[in-house]
């Protein structure tokens, strides 16, 4: 599913309040009415989360980084476990939870965490906390415009909230808290605001959805997006062994067979069916398996509309969530058409989507090579947002990364992302920003490569950048005799880091 | 998708000139009788191809400038005055008479225009104006009329002469820049630039906010006017290749430059088939001396009036064709070659760098908007086009010397769909490069017609650089749908080739 999605516009919005606390409204009194679902004893199965964060910093990457704080909501479920959002908890490094009507503060730690589903289990370390709590249970997939409440911390308030709305729409959605991943979402009608995330949404008693992303209000108003059961149970099923293997995906693109004369000339008959492969990710689960020009006619034996819908449980849905609902070492059967012969091929889901340069990441350390005050970085969505590089190059590298299988030379870019002015580099200024492609002539195409050309004995490094003639020559006597003085000036504490 | 633009930068940065009034800051250097003014109101009507509907034209517009009346009895003015222009006046300044003119020479890139009025007496009574340079520090009078067609002149101060970028994205040339508080005046588009009632250039852009100003310098009008008079245009010639400082000490004993060598500039890329590439000057070679002048570490020579100067403009300012000496260093050892210095032409652009004047190519198969890529595509995507338009178009153009060589011409762009019965399916399809069709590889735009002659058992086959890779279309029922197809998007044809 990740395979057309760039550089989106952030016209989302996380609903950890640490994002938004310049945008506290004051709430309105509440109408005080009786809920339409009235959940009694809701107070005992909610946690709020406190969560104090430290984000690295790319610029410097051997700083420790910003400490920040946010607020974020979780509720109880079975095993003595919190579910809340991966975002509310995201680059955590001391968590507290509480309840309703005890003013005790809790230490908790994160048990797991799924960036690519915006969701994160949380263990409390004191047992206490559970006394007289009652899990939650899962329910199912609500109907298009029946009721459901949410209920949360969001901002206007310290106690316990509750919105209600209706199910306004279930669809394929941008997971804001990666940007590359989509799966399915459900949109409501309730009120969810910053602090709202990772709180259950219910209807009958039962959770139907984890509140988790909106849209601000100068974009549209009252749409709020919650995670649906399917996902939820995805994840923990995930889980249950002890290790989360991240959803699984074919890694190709697909183009629509829409057009009666293409379908006339790939052979097909004129029923609505199939999609063509236009991109198979090297690397990908179908890598080997599934080329060009394919027509995938159905998946694990649902058929395959000509627009890549297919029918599950009744419900019209993206031909994708079939992969969704799987797991690793699963299979997925695939019916194709390949040079007018149809036939049946498998594809082990052994790998989750294989190229996460753009999508962003959490509790990593960033990686980097400082040497004679040049700092080298792989290019990341992380990286980008924290530079803002407007060089061509650069941006090309990024949005074609995938499109135009630039991982094949280049699995890892590596910029030249800032200089450290001292007289061991003073005429080196003109080579920020470039990609690095050699070192003493040997191939560039991963941070380690680079970090072992600079172990190695030699006069001179000598770098060369794409697309620039000139190579950045650096002497190794000068660049050595400078380590000292740089890393005090600049206050590195590191000279590099080659490990997430 | 697309979005209404302004004018390209060029027009914008000629904008401001008409507005906001500047006060007077000093006494004009000179005044000259009114009836002898030696320059004349040019008013142009210009109507620009709209690219991204190539079977149309923009709406057109008209503007004014000044033309300085040189000998010959002719006019000059900035080519971005007359650029795709579809009616010439010139009108004399205190009488008002007007008369019809021809563009006899336009160069673009140099940004400068030579008019001819229809009737030859027009002119009559006018001392021509001479050119003479000038040098920093020199104070320069700018001309513009008053309404009246009396002359208003105003100080200006030469402040830096430089090789700077003009309007044209790949054009660097000598430039005077000047510091001046210009007055609004009606007209305002070309303006004069005079020193002792000589020409010393023509105003290239104004900020009324730095209130600074470029000026195209008289050395760059003078061999625009030397190229005119010849039987074809030369041009302003390239060497092509591109030059980076070799200052850095590591870099110099990296290369092998001698101890003893103080200067040189370090060749970082030689274009394919180029002056240089010809002249065997390759990358990584140290570049000592250019026609006789020696070249410092950043690539500067020194110009008897102007001093330093870049390196740039001692080949520019050659004749396209004359072959000049290079020393050069390669390996630290010295090496003498010579190089016959050429104008390269816009044709010979893979992508090129503008089409004025000139109807784009395209083709509308089914609903498929196929088209050249040009620079000029691009730009309708407004100032910012850098950014606005398409990444990979933009990565293209930027880098085509280096991207793409040998059989291809031209690269050919699905540049939009128009919804048909043909297209459904494809309507979300745009900004492809188009690699075959009907399995004959493309190379130029007038392969296009070519290729579509021999459809594939019936269908019309696309194939592109990108996702999707390929689509078809049937050819019967496109050929059967042509008539409704121009009726109904109002296409006046359903293509345009060379």
């Amino acid at each position: 599913m990740s395979l057309s999605i760039r550089r989106a516009s952030l016209t989302f919005l996380l609903l950890s309040t640490r994002l938004l606390l310049a945008d506290v409204l004051p709430t309105p009194p509440s109408a005080a009415s009786t809920p339409a679902i009235p959940v009694p004893s809701i107070h005992r199965s909610l946690a709020r989360i406190t969560t104090t964060s430290q984000d690295p910093n790319y610029r410097e990457p051997w700083a420790a980084g910003q400490i920040s704080g946010g607020v974020g909501t979780g509720f109880i479920i079975d095993s003595e476990r919190i579910l809340t959002n991966a975002h509310v908890v995201s680059n955590a490094r001391f968590l507290t939870v509480e309840k309703e009507d005890d003013p005790r503060r809790y230490t908790a730690k994160v048990q797991f965490i799924g960036h690519d589903c915006d969701l994160a289990v949380l263990k409390v370390n004191e047992p206490g906390f559970f006394k007289d709590t009652v899990p939650l249970q899962l329910g199912g997939i609500p109907e298009i415009e029946s009721t459901v409440a949410a209920y949360g911390y969001p901002v206007g308030g310290e106690r316990l909230s509750v919105t209600e709305g209706i199910v306004s729409r279930i669809d394929f959605q941008t997971y804001t808290h990666s940007l590359v991943d989509a799966h399915l979402a459900i949109q409501i009608s309730a009120a969810i605001n910053p602090g709202n995330s990772g709180g259950p949404v219910l209807q009958h008693g039962k959770v139907v959805g984890v509140a988790f992303q909106g849209y601000s209000g100068d974009v549209a108003q009252n749409v709020g997006y919650m995670i649906p059961v399917p996902v939820i149970d995805r994840f923990l099923k995930d889980i249950s062994d002890g290790h989360y293997d991240k959803y699984m995906d074919l890694s190709i693109a697909t183009f629509p067979l829409q057009n009666p004369a293409m379908r006339r000339a790939l052979g097909l008959a004129d029923d609505d069916r199939g999609v063509m492969v236009s991109k198979v990710a090297a690397e990908g689960c179908s890598d080997g398996i599934l080329k060009d020009g394919d027509v995938l006619m159905a998946i694990d034996g649902h058929g395959i509309a000509s627009d890549g819908f297919t029918v599950l449980d009744g419900a019209r849905v993206q031909m994708a969530e079939v992969v969704e609902r799987k797991f690793k070492g699963d299979d997925v059967k695939l019916h194709i058409i390949r040079d007018r012969q149809e036939m049946d091929v498998t594809v082990k889901l052994d790998a989750a989507w294989p190229y996460l340069m753009q999508a962003n990441t959490y509790d990593a350390a960033p990686r980097y090579v400082l040497y004679g005050g040049l700092l080298f970085q792989p290019l990341s969505r992380n990286f980008l947002e924290a530079y803002e590089i407007d060089d061509l190059r650069v941006r090309y590298f990024y949005d074609f990364f995938l499109e135009d299988e630039l991982y094949k030379d280049h699995p890892e870019v590596i910029v030249l992302s800032a200089i450290l002015p001292d007289p061991a580099n003073t005429y080196l200024s003109d080579f920020k920003d470039g990609i690095v492609d050699e070192i003493n002539g040997e191939k560039v195409k991963t941070l380690d490569d680079l970090a072992n050309g600079f172990r190695k004995e030699a006069d001179q490094y000598v770098i060369k950048l794409l697309g620039v003639g000139r190579p950045l020559v650096l002497d190794r006597a000068a660049a050595e005799a400078a380590r000292e003085r740089i890393d005090q000036r600049y206050n590195v504490v590191k000279e590099q880091n080659l490990r997430d | 998708m697309k979005k209404v633009t302004q004018r390209t930068c060029l027009a914008a940065a000629c904008a401001a000139l008409l507005c906001g009034p500047g006060r007077l800051a000093a006494a004009p250097e000179e005044a000259v009788p009114a009836k002898m003014v030696p320059v004349v109101r040019v008013n142009a009507t210009n109507q620009a191809w709209d690219f991204f509907h190539p079977w149309a034209k923009h709406a057109p517009y008209s503007h004014r400038g000044l033309g300085a009346v040189i000998a010959n009895g002719e006019v000059l003015v900035t080519a971005e005055l007359v650029a795709n222009s579809n009616y010439l006046e010139l009108e004399r300044a205190e009488t008002g008479e007007k008369v019809p003119a021809t563009v006899v020479v336009v160069d673009y890139e140099a940004d400068l225009a030579l008019l001819k009025p229809q009737d030859d007496k027009f002119l009559k009574g006018i001392t021509p104006l001479i050119l003479t340079d000038a040098s920093v520090g020199d104070h320069i009078a700018i001309w513009q009329l008053e309404s009246t067609g009396a002359l208003l002149a105003t100080d200006a101060l030469l402040t830096t002469v430089q090789v700077a970028r003009y309007p044209e994205e790949d054009v660097a040339l000598l430039d005077y820049n000047l510091t001046t508080s210009l007055q609004y005046r009606d007209g305002s588009f070309t303006v004069p630039i005079v020193k002792g009632g000589k020409l010393a250039g023509l105003l290239l852009r104004y900020d009324t906010r730095t209130q600074d100003a470029d000026a195209i310098p008289a050395p760059v009008i003078e061999h625009f006017l030397h190229d005119a008079a010849e039987k074809t245009y030369g041009g302003f010639p390239k060497a092509g290749l591109l030059f980076a400082s070799a200052r850095d000490p590591q870099l110099r004993r990296y290369a092998n430059i001698p101890a003893m060598v103080p200067g040189g500039v370090y060749v970082t890329h030689v274009e394919r088939e180029s002056a240089a590439e010809e002249a065997g000057i390759k990358e990584g070679d140290i570049l000592l001396e250019l026609a006789g002048r020696s070249v410092d570490q950043d690539g500067n020579y020194t110009d008897p009036r102007h001093g330093k100067l870049s390196l740039i403009n001692l080949i520019s300012l050659q004749t396209a064709g004359s072959k000049v000496p290079v020393k050069l260093l390669r390996n630290g050892k010295a090496l003498d070659v010579d190089i016959t210095l050429r104008h390269k032409a816009v044709e010979s652009y893979v992508i090129p760098p503008y089409v004025i004047d000139k109807a784009p190519s395209y083709y509308v198969l089914g609903g498929l908007v196929l088209q050249e890529l040009s620079r000029q595509y691009l730009k309708e995507w407004g100032g910012d086009w850098q950014k606005k338009a398409p990444e990979r178009m933009v990565y293209y153009d930027h880098y085509q010397s280096d991207l793409f060589h040998g059989e291809r011409k031209r690269l050919v762009i699905l540049s939009q769909v128009l919804p048909t019965t043909d297209t459904i399916g494809y309507e979300d399809l745009g900004s492809l490069v188009v690699t075959k069709i009907n399995d004959v590889p493309l190379t130029s735009f007038a392969d296009v017609p070519r290729a579509l002659e021999h459809p594939v058992n019936g269908f019309h086959k696309i194939e592109f650089e990108e996702n999707p890779n390929v689509i078809y279309l049937d050819a019967q029922q496109v050929s059967d749908h042509l008539e409704d197809l121009k009726k109904t998007y109002g296409l006046p044809d359903i293509s345009r080739t060379e």
